[in-house]
């Protein structure tokens, strides 16, 4: 750790909603990790390149209630990796992380839609996939339909894939933020969207801070980190090297990669 | 184990959804898709039918009348067949929810049963046509049994949930699992008292078939529709194979989860 640990690290209490202790996950390097039957069948003798490496290694931090927490490192820092891990879809070879109360993940925004279904009735199913019932999707959906634009409303009973990306994503944001879910994470999302767009998403993200949620930032744009986050994490080659306000952790990385 | 399926049970809402988009993809694309579910079996019972019993002149490969029994055995079939493909690939076809959803994943397995499962129900009424029409015409007759024909379903929904657990990630993690999975199933279609009845077949063959879990749940089917005895060391063998195969493919689910979602 570099001259800013100290900040929150190492000394977890009762209210954190995120604690990460000594987490790792560990990747094949080769994309052949894919054993074929036949491969299997005789003795595992895999043909391709054992080599691993670990895309995070040892990382411990604690993230209290209502922080906003910008994540910086150049590409392959394990950033998303991370951002994946909290989110729960990618478990930990080494170490836990346990995070309290549910997470809305703004990381593949369209997963859960499909093309063959209109836009009201992937709204409707993948609202209830995230966990809101009936009741509560039918009270958010025009607020989540009015979010996402006039020309989304237009098509709502479109079948989805003839959306354009750009509005098949404001649906997907408008989606998941409306999701009750004390922790927010979001990867490199704003980056879409038209400038009109953007703005009412970075308004929305605003509103979500003010109330009281903790956001996770993944995000190239210094602007987007300073903008939100007020602690930043620094990750290198998976190891986690600053951890402090994101101001000295954005100079520390520009410096370190400059 | 326990634990995951208490979680799989909170989480029993979202099942509910994820069946309901299920069906609604199957049959928003075409106002056949329902008569599809039906014509299928129909078609192979007529095709089994015209050889056997036309042809070759040996209706009685199975009970009679042979129509109905072939019915009843190909209706359970064609959710085996169905549910064992759909499950195969449930992860790799839904990776981007799986990537994207912080689910109990075995959840997508057994939606994949379930919503076959519903498309086996659907196709009930068919049978139950045939039955009323060969009962009627007096070719047959219902027995109490019958009460069986719900402990087989319950039987082969254990079954087909733990043979799912175990191909899902296994097909994630090798590709070619699939075209394994085709052959076996068209070679066990023959290997399954189906289109003959277990006592047709040679003695050391019988003891070979008892060992096909699907033996034991189809003699539950049909016992409720024909007067003949029902054996009993297939229908044990099946009914623990069912549970065993559960339990292995929830405890190797587990065992290949963190690497199932590296490769997802």
């Amino acid at each position: 750790m570099g001259s800013l640990a100290g900040h929150e690290a190492g000394t977890p209490s009762a209210r954190d909603v995120i604690t990460a202790d000594g987490l790792g996950i560990e990747f094949y390097r080769s994309r052949r990790r894919k054993l074929s039957l036949r491969e299997m069948a005789l003795r595992r003798e895999n043909t391709a390149p054992k080599e691993t490496f670990w895309a995070l290694k040892d990382v411990s931090f604690s993230v209290g209630p209502g922080e906003a927490v910008g994540l910086v490192g150049s590409n392959g820092g394990g950033k998303s990796t991370l951002l994946k891990m909290i989110a729960g879809v990618l478990l930990p070879d080494e170490g836990s992380v346990k995070v309290q109360g549910g997470v809305a993940p703004l990381i593949e925004l369209t997963g859960g839609f499909l093309g063959e279904l209109s836009a009201r009735e992937n709204v409707l199913l993948t609202a209830g996939l995230h966990g809101l019932d009936k009741h509560e999707i039918s009270e958010r959906f025009d607020d989540i339909v009015d979010f996402a634009g006039p020309q989304v409303r237009q098509g709502l009973d479109m079948p989805f894939r003839h959306f354009s990306s750009g509005m098949q994503v404001r649906l997907g944001f408008a989606l998941i933020t409306t999701l009750d879910e004390p922790i927010v994470l979001v990867d490199e999302v704003l980056a879409v969207g038209d400038r009109a767009f953007r703005e009412k998403c970075y308004q929305r993200m605003e509103d979500l801070l003010s109330q009281g949620r903790t956001l996770f930032l993944v995000s190239h744009s210094e602007a987007d980190l300073r903008r939100f986050c007020t602690r930043g994490l620094y990750l290198q080659s998976g190891r986690l090297v600053a951890d402090g306000p994101m101001e000295d952790v954005l100079e520390q990385y520009n410096a370190s990669s400059a | 184990m326990f634990e995951r399926y208490s979680r799989i049970w909170a989480r029993r809402a979202i099942l509910q959804t994820l069946v309901r988009r299920d069906l609604r993809v199957r049959y928003a694309r075409s106002w056949l898709g329902y008569l599809w579910t039906i014509i299928d079996p129909l078609a192979m019972a007529l095709i089994y039918f015209l050889v056997f019993a036309v042809i070759f002149k040996r209706p009685d490969a199975g009970h009679k009348p042979y129509f109905l029994f072939l019915i009843i055995g190909l209706l359970p079939w064609q959710w085996f067949n169905a549910s064992i493909n759909e499950t195969a690939r449930a992860l790799v076809a839904e990776a981007k929810l799986v990537r994207s959803t912080n689910l109990p994943r075995e959840l997508w397995v057994i939606r994949a049963v379930i919503a076959k499962g519903i498309e086996f129900l659907l196709s009930l009424p068919v049978l139950l046509a045939f039955v009323i029409f060969y009962v009627i015409k007096g070719d047959t007759t219902l027995n109490w049994r019958i009460v069986l024909f719900p402990v087989a379903l319950v039987l082969q929904f254990i079954l087909l949930t733990g043979i799912g657990l175990l191909l899902a990630p296994a097909t994630v993690l090798a590709d070619d699992t699939i075209r394994l999975v085709r052959i076996v199933l068209r070679m066990l279609f023959y290997g399954t008292p189906i289109i003959y009845t277990l006592d047709k077949a040679p003695d050391w063959l019988q003891t070979v078939l008892w060992f096909n879990p699907l033996s034991g749940i189809l003699e539950l089917y049909r016992a409720g529709f024909f007067p003949e005895r029902i054996q009993l060391a297939p229908l044990l063998i099946g009914a623990s194979m069912s549970v065993g195969f559960l339990v292995w493919g929830s405890l190797s689910f587990a065992r290949m989860e963190r690497a199932v979602l590296k490769e997802i």
